[in-house]
């Protein structure tokens, strides 16, 4: 089911933007952990934002060039002039793209575990004055795969545009309205928790709100019930995406 | 294993407002060099995406060695070699690493006969993809498309970007690989690849076929033609007047015309001539390009 030679073509193709994503993100991570400056912060602005911001770009851009824009371009035509089947495409491009990102997350989780460990920050910091010990690394760890299961859905979302649209630019541009939306209505959203009245309705336009890291935090296990809901989604998509890049006319 | 390698029959893709191709049938042969022609938009590349199995028809079905192209296309891909028509290549940085992973794909060992193409064709593959020339990038193509010796080749304007020695290295190769017994089917509007190479030649006209050209009877049956130069706009018409051969073509303006000489009458012509002051007369083989431009000139007509 997998190309070996179309694996490595992708992690050959993607590395800089893959790496670099990964760079920024894990030192941002560092530094919001460690900076006595920026530490009350590390929830709000680092899990708060980043950690659906950066991976978002990083899927929106891939996820395009994985399928669309190889059709778009061209170059598709080399892949599919050799015995590999459409199936075997979507669902090798499917899982470099899950499988960067759970690479992505891992590197940045182990730095988080390694600093944190090394110089642990009370839960009090984060503003959370009700709640008393450190940040644990089971929590680092949970936190994460709540936003990992997140960025998933969006790049399961971006690799459906991917495979239905034979052009960049519609490709493009649903995913980055997708993206968009859901990144912006999350920023709303937290407005809305910090007590902007009105906005915190905008949790409902975005799938980002399944990513939890307060329920986390307050240990209930409300987070894990919300894995299921972008997991459903991811499944839908890349069962659509896949089936339209099947059966389409591809133009190469 | 049936002796036709590539069976079109009733082919049909409407793209809407007369564009596609209409009810294409055609049949290629093992070992058999064929051509299509037509002009651009006519449906050569629309064709050749149909083989590969990237586009479904509308109406009508294709297939190579006896598989239909769509439904079988990875079976199909393990003897096939593809040259697109417009070349873009993965985004893995030199030609080198691009030929390497295409060797995976098709799980080529042998990496010999690759280093034999790149010398034959003169290529740089150190050179980023990216920063290729046409034809740089045109060769890397056919690298890609001969190396893996496929039983089939599909070439989508191979010769595009090449230059003149490129493109007659290039036909070399295809009179090699037809040698060795591969069936070619590729399209052009370069004729003298085709007057070379081109066992049978399609014409393709706003997605119709309206000729199929064999080559070898085309040659022999066809009557000669002779260019004549006069000197003098007197002796130019009335030789045109006069003569009992049919004019094929005339250039008032350089005094020259076209004449067809059917076979075992040329003395009739140098008869003829003698009356007239001439400039020159020469043999002109009947090329293919002959033969486009009068059915063009003539409006296309449809015929098996």
């Amino acid at each position: 089911m997998l190309s070996f030679p179309l694996l490595k073509q992708s992690v050959k193709s993607n590395s800089v933007m893959w790496g670099s994503m990964t760079g920024v993100m894990t030192l941002l991570c560092i530094q919001f952990s460690t900076l006595d400056m920026t530490r009350s912060l590390l929830f709000q602005i680092f899990y708060g934002m980043m950690t659906t911001i950066l991976p978002g770009i990083y899927v929106l851009v891939t996820a395009n060039k994985l399928l669309a824009s190889q059709v778009d371009r061209g170059s598709m035509a080399y892949v599919l002039s050799t015995p590999v089947k459409r199936s075997t495409v979507t669902v090798t491009q499917a899982f470099y793209l899950v499988n960067s990102l759970i690479l992505m997350f891992g590197i940045q989780t182990g730095a988080h575990l390694l600093v944190n460990r090394a110089n642990p920050v009370s839960l009090a910091t984060f503003g959370y004055t009700m709640l008393s010990g450190d940040l644990t690394s089971k929590m680092i760890l949970q936190v994460n795969l709540s936003a990992l299961m997140v960025c998933i859905a969006l790049a399961a979302v971006c690799f459906m545009f991917s495979g239905i649209f034979s052009s960049t630019k519609y490709s493009i541009g649903l995913s980055g309205t997708f993206i968009g939306v859901n990144i912006l209505a999350n920023m709303l959203a937290m407005f809305g928790r910090l007590g902007v009245s009105g906005l915190d309705k905008f949790k409902y336009l975005t799938i980002v709100s399944f990513y939890d890291y307060q329920s986390v935090l307050f240990k209930n296990s409300d987070w894990v019930q919300k894995l299921i809901f972008p997991a459903v989604i991811a499944l839908a998509a890349f069962t659509v995406g896949q089936l339209v890049f099947r059966k389409k006319d591809l133009p190469l | 294993m049936p002796d036709e390698i590539i069976k079109v029959s009733g082919l049909t893709k409407d793209y809407g407002n007369g564009r596609g191709i209409f009810g294409f049938d055609f049949s290629v042969k093992r070992g058999e060099v064929f051509g299509i022609v037509g002009t651009n938009g006519s449906g050569k590349t629309t064709t050749l995406r149909h083989l590969m199995g990237f586009l479904n028809p509308d109406s009508g079905s294709c297939g190579i060695m006896g598989l239909d192209c769509r439904k079988h296309a990875r079976e199909i891909m393990q003897h096939v070699g593809y040259v697109p028509g417009e070349i873009d290549f993965p985004d893995v940085g030199t030609g080198t690493s691009f030929l390497k992973i295409q060797a995976e794909f098709m799980g080529l060992k042998d990496r010999e006969y690759i280093s034999r193409l790149v010398n034959l064709f003169k290529l740089d593959t150190d050179a980023s993809l990216r920063r290729m020339s046409k034809g740089m990038k045109q060769k890397t193509a056919l690298v890609a498309a001969f190396m893996s010796r496929p039983e089939v080749l599909l070439l989508d304007e191979p010769s595009t970007g090449l230059d003149p020695l490129m493109r007659d290295a290039l036909i070399e190769l295809i009179l090699e690989e037809k040698a060795r017994g591969t069936t070619v089917l590729m399209s052009t509007h370069i004729f003298k690849e085709l007057d070379d190479t081109a066992d049978r030649v399609l014409f393709i006209e706003n997605g119709r076929q309206i000729d199929l050209a064999d080559m070898h009877s085309m040659t022999e049956t066809l009557p000669q033609r002779y260019r004549l130069g006069f000197k003098t706009q007197d002796d130019f018409d009335s030789f045109a007047a006069a003569t009992a051969f049919r004019i094929a073509r005339a250039n008032p303006a350089h005094l020259h015309m076209d004449v067809e000489i059917p076979e075992q009458s040329v003395s009739g012509l140098f008869r003829e001539i003698g009356n007239y002051d001439m400039r020159y007369m020469k043999y002109r083989p009947f090329t293919l390009e002959d033969r486009y431009t009068e059915m063009i000139e003539k409006g296309g007509k449809i015929s098996a």
